[in-house]
């Protein structure tokens, strides 16, 4: 590990690590455009200048360009090295329309801060500035290519990393144009991160365009909801609706990146129209009244056909904090009946995933990224786990073979710009090549895709789940003896369901006297229950997610609940009545909803979800790496903090 | 339209190739020759044919100075516009060429003979001031060179 001196501070840093990194590891920050800790170095933009006092290398240089070596003396506030900064900035605000005020990237702009940070405020200047002309690039994304600064970054996300065709630049020396050939949308189902990755306002959200400025947005680390991948986001927020989704780093899950479908989806959430108020017999009534109804109809039900009648529904798309309570009340009314998956196939599918893993464990995002050889069995992971794909992507540019099983290896291939080898067996693939192997499956298709562990010994494995907590609904049903909700309803003794936020089809309920549903969403459950309560989304509340992989995550509050104000009825605003809560905002977590029914009907209600086994999950942070709450032979391994 | 025998002609060279893309400059210039300049319809054209996005084909069509993505005259001038030329009076060419030509920069003249394009560089630097027109390249230029050159053209 070369040791070296960077503003009298010493750094050991290992082998190849370049000064900008050194720097950042002590807390040095070294302002930067083009540099991207997943883009790499290209030494396009010169701002990173330091100055080497002494060692090897002497004089000013660019530190995203230069790897530590023994013995360097490196200064980031020499009086040299400031200047050349400031003269890049300069420079680069040459063209710059000044649009701040009716940028969107304004506030939360790199080119901004650093233009403030190097004292440029005058322009010397006088020449006619460069200009573009834009492109419609479709729905999702903005464009305004006369606020470029040419440092290359969207086109080595695009391309490279994403392995896009569709946009890139042209033109050569001053004039470079960063777009398509033509106008149109872009193709890439990962083009949102051009609007993360964009260090000025080329690129900017579309579908919050002029919505509202940084220091306005409600923000909080949180989980993308679309999949049981496990994405960090950073949604914003403000008077109660989601404007948009950022990408938020999280180098063991999603890396720097999410999908667009993670990032341009989820917006049920401002839907003026989803449950909002308590609901019995299709008409809204006081909450107190909605939760007596509740204790009463379920008291009657239970005194009529007794405990097994009823049935306790939750679901991979609850958090556990929902899931746990879900069983306490079910120990409580109607033990033995409570379940986490509507259909049996979903049930069968996620337990035998659980059981299936090799001792190796769990394949991670990371661990993806890293291997040296893929197959993917039977999931078309771009329609399925769009950043799963992505991560494939980053195996194979290291060098990784991919094979694939029973999908189309040209759409998967081409699509991502990789080749791909179609097997119709995992024999087929060579011994040598098994070096670092992850196997890629889906929890729905086993037992079919299990592995001779002989075959494999040292594969990962990979395999997706239903949603975004499904592994939570798996561990809990082992330990609650939880069948799917079709296997109850078969038994024909249910008269009874209590669905939580869970999604079971209208028809399977025709014949059921009592139907509670507890939902954020207005779904098919929601539409046949005679009784609702509505609850927070995962944008309202604190919450847990366990990802494919057992690494459970804890999710933040975003906003408050509540009608937008955008979606507002103008009759409302401004309230005209004195009231605590925003109108449509009183609704509460699924998981104290339960707490304050297992307290009804006699039980005790814990202060927190997580007791026994669970209780180390209390205080888990949302921007650590998580805790793996399940890895095979045991169920109590700690992940990275 | 590209007619089917050039496109014929044009996917023979390309499988003659090593790498499809090391043929693209090959592709482009062919049909630039065809239709005089690289149309919206040579770039797709030359994306099928190397098996690449029309992106990918763009992305190297403007990178080159001699490949013309708008229409240009029947002789394109280039002058260069560097350092060795300007030191041996380039920039007096260029003066020159304005007048005669009666265009600026990037124009093309009333009777679409001559495209003038400033170009850094031609390689040709110890023979400044250069130009070429069409594929000649001419070093050591006297203005009264550069009459006889136009007139020939
Ligand atoms: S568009 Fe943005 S990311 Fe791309 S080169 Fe310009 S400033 Fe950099
Ligand atoms: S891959 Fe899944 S979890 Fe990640 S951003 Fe996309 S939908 Fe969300």
């Amino acid at each position: 590990m070369p040791g070296l001196i960077i503003d009298d501070i010493p750094v050991e840093v290992p082998a190849g690590t370049t000064v900008i990194e050194a720097a950042r590891s002590v807390g040095i920050w070294i302002p930067h455009f083009c540099y991207h800790p997943a883009l790499g170095s290209v030494g396009a933009c010169r701002l990173c200048a330091v100055k080497l006092l002494d060692g090897p290398v002497k004089g000013i240089q660019m530190s995203c360009m230069l790897p530590v070596q023994e013995g360097m003396v490196v200064s980031t506030t020499d009086a040299e090295a400031q200047a050349m900064r400031r003269n890049v900035i300069e420079w680069l605000m040459i063209n710059h329309p000044h649009d701040c005020p009716v940028c969107d990237e304004g506030g939360e702009c790199t080119l901004q801060d650093y233009t403030i940070a190097g004292g440029h405020g005058l322009r010397r200047y006088d020449g006619k500035k460069r200009t573009y002309h834009n492109q419609e690039l479709g729905p999702h994304i903005q464009h305004e290519m006369n606020r470029c600064i040419h440092c290359y970054r969207c086109v080595r996300f695009y391309q490279e990393q994403a392995g896009g065709t569709d946009f890139g630049v042209m033109g050569s020396g001053a004039r470079v144009y960063f777009g398509r050939f033509k106008e149109g949308a872009l193709d890439s189902p990962f083009s949102g991160n051009l609007v993360d990755v964009c260090p000025t306002g080329v690129f900017t959200d579309k579908t919050s365009r002029f919505r509202a400025r940084y220091w306005d947005y409600d923000m909080a680390p949180s989980l993308c909801p679309g999949c049981s991948l496990g994405c960090n986001i950073t949604p914003v927020a403000r008077y109660r609706e989601l404007l948009k989704i950022k990408a938020r780093r999280n180098d063991g899950v999603n890396g720097w990146f999410i999908c667009d479908r993670g990032r341009f989806g989820g917006r049920e959430v401002n839907d003026p129209a989803r449950p909002r108020a308590p609901r019995v017999d299709g008409v809204d009534v006081p909450w107190d009244q909605a939760l007596d109804t509740f204790v009463l109809r379920l008291g009657e039900l239970l005194a009529t056909h007794g405990a097994g009648s009823l049935a306790l529904v939750g679901s991979p798309r609850l958090p556990l904090e929902g899931q746990l309570l879900l069983a306490r009340l079910a120990e409580i009314v109607s033990p033995g009946n409570v379940c986490w998956f509507t259909t049996a196939g979903e049930a069968r599918g996620v337990l035998a995933a659980l059981e299936t893993l090799p001792p190796e464990g769990v394949a991670s995002l990371a661990d993806v990224r890293g291997a040296g050889c893929v197959v993917i069995l039977g999931v078309d992971l771009l329609a399925e786990a769009p950043m799963m794909a992505l991560a494939v992507r980053q195996a194979w540019r290291n060098g990784a073979k991919v094979y694939v099983m029973g999908i189309s290896e040209w759409t998967f291939g081409s699509f991502l710009g990789i080749s791909v080898t179609p097997v119709s067996s995992l024999d087929e693939v060579p011994p040598a090549e098994r070096v670092k192997p992850v196997l890629i499956g889906n929890s729905r298709d086993l037992p079919s895709a299990r592995v001779d562990e002989k075959l494999w010994g040292g594969a990962r494995v990979a395999l997706l789940q239903s949603g975004p907590n499904a592994v939570g609904a798996a561990l809990l049903s082992v330990d609650h003896d939880g069948a799917s909700l079709e296997e109850l309803l078969a038994s024909g003794r249910i008269k009874g369901v209590v669905a939580v936020e869970a999604d079971i089809p209208g028809s399977w309920l025709a014949g059921i006297p009592f139907v509670a549903a507890l939902d954020w969403r207005q779904t098919e459950t929601v539409a046949v229950a005679q009784l609702l309560l509505p609850t927070t989304s995962w944008l309202e509340m604190d919450g847990t997610f366990i990802n494919y992989e057992g690494r459970a995550q804890r999710f933040l509050k975003v906003m408050n609940p509540g009608i937008p104000l955008r979606g507002l009825d103008p009759t409302l605003h401004p309230p005209r009545i004195h009231r605590s809560v925003p109108p449509g905002g009183d609704l509460r977590p699924a998981w104290r909803l339960l707490a304050h029914l297992v307290e009804r009907l006699g039980g005790r209600s814990p202060e927190s979800p997580f007791t026994g086994r669970w209780e180390r999950l209390r205080d888990l942070h949302p921007e650590g790496e998580g805790i793996m709450v399940y890895t095979h032979g045991s169920d109590s391994s700690e992940g990275g903090g | 339209m590209i007619p089917d025998s050039l496109r014929k002609e044009l996917a023979a060279r390309v499988r003659e190739a090593i790498t499809p893309r090391e043929a693209a400059v090959d592709i482009m210039k062919e049909l630039q020759r065809h239709s005089g300049w690289l149309t919206d319809e040579g770039v797709e054209v030359a994306a099928e044919l190397l098996g690449l996005s029309p992106l990918q084909v763009e992305e190297l069509a403007t990178f080159y100075e001699m490949i013309y993505r708008r229409p240009v005259g029947k002789q394109v001038i280039h002058l260069c516009d560097s350092i060795s030329c300007w030191c041996m009076g380039g920039e007096r060419i260029m003066e020159q060429l304005r007048e005669k030509l009666g265009v600026e920069p990037g124009g093309t003249t009333t009777d679409g003979r001559f495209t003038l394009i400033p170009c850094a560089c031609l390689g040709n630097c110890g023979e400044g001031p250069t130009m070429m027109v069409g594929d000649t390249l001419h070093g050591r230029l006297t203005p009264e060179e550069v009459n006889d050159i136009l007139c020939a053209a």
